[in-house]
């Protein structure tokens, strides 16, 4: 009877624990990489962006990302990375106008899946 | 939060099925707990998805089966600890037979009929309703049985002819009776109609067992010439 209720509590606690780490590592990496997303927004809309400093925020986000899919299903994750890779071809060519909008929804995309995957009433049910 | 949800969701989904599986009656479960029956079927499909699909992390089936496990854990200890919980979680055993014959009213709690108990009773090796004094649905959904130290016919298989007031006209036409034997015998043990009785089998020797709702039952010969089966 002890063996099964330490058994149970043990899970529970590697439930709770792994639960706060991998909130605050999913929380960290998105908000990391929502900003360097805004930084490159303002780049872009000040037209003072070029291919490398897409490129390196979409290296930024293939480096953080390879966690990121231990906790969010890839087919998240690849939305990201597409948004990104077409910016990327936009700003090489100059079209920054369109450019502007592929940034903006990475960076909708960042936080709605920051808020997809919270604890919240919606999620559950 | 994927974790913390995947744990709330499948504990929400583990208290919901209990819930259905205890409402179901004793039909659905084999030889487990009704617990124990949810998880042989929950922990499959939890398992199964994120193996299959690669583009769902492998935590979510780890964190889903570990909220089973807790919950499982937590419900055995309960369950274990005796008192009116384990009556909540598992159910109840029910004497479906006693010593007037068969308890309607408890095989309709249960969601059985008496095709299931006769079903059940043949499984046990019991052919003949009257061939046990008492016949207990365990909370397993198991049928257990005391037999009768000498049961005074010959045994023989009987056919159900009329189970919850509806006469099977396969089963009646077998026994070839003359017309209105039957509606004589009815009326012979004080019952009306058809619709009154719970279940009347006849095995091939021409013993009956008939049992009108919340009567006694009562068991005799047809007289037949020859044995029919």
């Amino acid at each position: 009877m002890v063996k099964a209720l330490i058994s149970a509590l043990l899970a529970l606690a590697i439930i709770v624990t792994g639960s706060a780490l991998e909130t605050f590592y999913v929380q960290k990496t998105l908000s990391e990489i929502n900003v360097e997303l805004t930084a490159l927004y303002s780049k872009v809309e000040s037209e003072t962006a070029t291919e490398e400093s897409v490129s390196n925020v979409k290296e930024q986000w293939f480096k953080k990302k390879e966690m990121l899919h231990s906790f969010i299903p890839h087919n998240e994750i690849k939305e990201v990375d597409l948004w990104i890779s077409e910016t990327e071809t936009l700003v090489k060519n100059k079209e920054y106008k369109d450019a502007l909008s592929k940034i903006n929804v990475c960076i909708q995309l960042t936080e709605q899946i920051s808020k997809t995957f919270s604890l919240r009433i919606e999620n559950i049910l | 939060m994927t974790m913390a949800i995947n744990f709330i969701r499948a504990s929400i989904i583990y208290v919901f099925l209990l819930l259905i599986i205890r409402l179901m009656g004793k039909r659905q479960i084999g030889e487990m707990q009704p617990f124990e029956f949810i998880v042989t079927i929950v922990i499959a499909d939890l398992v199964c998805i994120p193996m299959s699909d690669v583009s769902i992390p492998l935590l979510y089936g780890v964190s889903a089966t570990l909220a089973v496990f807790i919950i499982h854990q937590f419900l055995t200890l309960l369950d274990k600890a005796g008192n009116g919980f384990k009556g909540v979680l598992s159910g109840k055993p029910s004497v479906v037979i006693n010593k007037n014959g068969v308890d309607f009213n408890e095989l309709k709690k249960n969601n059985l009929d008496v095709s299931d108990l006769i079903e059940n009773m043949r499984i046990l090796g019991y052919f003949s309703l009257d061939s046990v004094c008492y016949a207990i649905y365990e909370a397993n959904g198991n049928l257990s049985a005391v037999e009768k130290e000498n049961p005074d016919f010959e045994p023989n298989v009987p056919y159900a002819i009329i189970k919850h007031g509806k006469l099977d006209k396969n089963n009646y036409l077998r026994l070839d009776l003359e017309e209105g034997r039957l509606n004589s015998l009815l009326n012979e043990n004080g019952i009306k109609s058809v619709k009154d009785v719970g279940v009347f089998t006849v095995d091939g020797n021409g013993r009956y067992y008939l049992q009108a709702y919340k009567k006694p039952y009562v068991t005799g010969y047809l007289g037949f010439k020859e044995k029919k089966w």
